[in-house]
């Protein structure tokens, strides 16, 4: 691989969005990821050989936060230094020359306010190369629905932090699943477990946020 | 822990507002770094700086507020899984009913920091700045559980001036107590009871609210969370609990 294109997934893994950031301290200075995207695409190198090396860079941190070598902001760091790379990839995005790896539809479901740790795995989502349509929190399964409409070969995520919304859960699954059986949905939150994912009719389960990679990595890869 | 009980007042019979002093909430430098994650000094300059930012802008950013009720305990001897409090049956399963055995008292309680520091996480997180928002969501859960644990503590030396002892506290939604429960115990409280409501599905708005119960009375022990007995590996009050020892952070 080339080294410009090595050094940009260096970039997202180490969190290092450009050369103002402050961030990591021992990268001060250098030029991050949107400076060397920038760079590279100027040179003419392959946009998605630059998005395979970032997409790549975000796996490695994934799995260094499932060692516990890194913690929840290092992975912020990571997802935002992927979102500079992917601003520089929109026109490759829109001609098609480049793929997203798909589009997850998810949301807090109804009755539940809770979002930080949905918004932690839809920017996770998104730097490891997903389109990401986030509904929010206190979704109804109707709002669901619409949106898979809209976006008819997605997946869809579902969050919740309260014991008590895991009815909601169950019903927004039980709704999308009579209408579009065919589309796979992973749940996550504090109350839930593989057990009480697969009780309700869910397609899967994830602790955090690379599990939820790991599984649309495995569902992509089986389709 | 609180040296002396903390200024409160009666509002009706039985129902107190208590005065909790927001500094009491806040997190130190060091339990915030052990909150995130980094428990050997490997934080980067960077994170520690928006640390410190977070802490000091929070100062002004919550304030307290804090009560409870007291009402007799009753238990029926046919049933385990729960006892009277007041006229109600709470149904808080066995492992919350055989810490309040023998409590001849209950102190439901509930507490807030309000919705201040919530708004300033959205906000961050809005303006791309995800880590500050991590970092202020973290810092206000933390200054939620702190204020209960005041209250409680403020609770302990209160009773203990008439010679009773407290329980550890117990929330709807842990133990095996459902949260369903929590619109039961609000039904002790006047509406909006510290600024708290609950919406249908027992969420506490603000969000960054703790309620619950502590059990009182002469034979009474306040002893560790019983967290063998109960099967919910991810519960929150299990990580608490393991924060000493964790190196991983919450999301």
């Amino acid at each position: 691989m080339n080294e410009l294109v090595e050094k940009i997934g260096h970039c997202v893994e180490r969190g290092k969005i450009n050369k103002a950031s402050p961030f990591p301290g021992n990268m001060k200075g250098q030029d991050g990821a949107d400076e060397l995207t920038r760079q590279a695409l100027e040179a003419g190198m392959d946009a998605e050989a630059i998005l395979q090396s970032c997409i790549a860079g975000m796996v490695r941190i994934g799995e260094k936060f499932g060692r516990n070598e890194v913690f929840v902001p290092e992975m912020l760091m990571a997802a935002k230094a992927m979102k500079a790379v992917t601003e520089h990839l929109k026109p490759f995005f829109q001609s098609g020359s480049v793929q997203a790896k798909g589009t997850l539809i998810i949301g807090t479901v109804a009755g539940d306010l809770h979002d930080i740790g949905k918004n932690l795995v839809s920017m996770f989502i998104e730097g490891n190369g997903w389109n990401v349509v986030d509904l929010g929190v206190d979704v109804k399964p109707e709002k669901f629905t619409d949106a898979i409409r809209k976006n008819p070969r997605c997946v869809v995520g579902l969050s919740a932090l309260l014991t008590t919304t895991i009815a909601s859960m169950s019903k927004t699954v039980r709704e999308i699943k009579a209408l579009f059986p065919e589309i796979k949905i992973i749940v996550g939150g504090a109350p839930l477990t593989m057990e009480i994912a697969t009780g309700m009719g869910a397609s899967g389960y994830a602790r955090d946020p690379q599990g939820a990679v790991t599984w649309l990595t495995d569902i992509k890869e089986t389709a | 822990m609180i040296e002396s009980a903390l200024p409160q007042v009666e509002r009706e019979n039985g129902l107190f507002e208590v005065a909790v002093d927001p500094k009491k909430c806040t997190a130190s430098k060091k339990e915030m770094e052990r909150l995130l994650g980094y428990s050997d000094n490997r934080i980067d300059d960077h994170f520690s700086r928006e640390i410190d930012k977070v802490l000091s802008g929070m100062a002004d950013r919550f304030a307290v507020r804090a009560g409870y009720r007291l009402l007799e305990v009753r238990f029926d001897a046919q049933r385990h899984d729960g006892f009277f409090v007041g006229d109600r049956f709470f149904v808080t399963q066995r492992i919350v009913a055989a810490q309040m055995k023998n409590a001849e008292k209950a102190a439901l309680f509930a507490c807030t920091i309000g919705p201040a520091m919530e708004a300033w996480s959205r906000r961050s997180f809005r303006d791309n700045d995800p880590v500050t928002g991590h970092f202020i969501d973290t810092a206000a859960s933390d200054a939620a559980e702190k204020a209960a644990a005041v209250l409680h503590d403020h609770i302990g030396l209160i009773m203990a001036g008439g010679g009773l002892k407290i329980t550890n506290r117990f929330s709807p939604g842990y133990c095996g107590w459902s949260v369903a429960e929590q619109h039961l115990l609000f039904s002790f409280f006047p509406e909006n009871f510290c600024g708290i409501s609950l919406t249908e599905s027992a969420l506490m708005v603000p969000v960054k609210s703790v309620s619950g119960m502590i059990g009182i009375g002469a034979k009474v022990k306040r002893k560790d969370y019983p967290c063998d007995q109960c099967g919910r590996k991810e519960c929150a009050r299990r990580a608490f609990k393991k924060e000493s020892t964790s190196t991983k952070g919450r999301v």
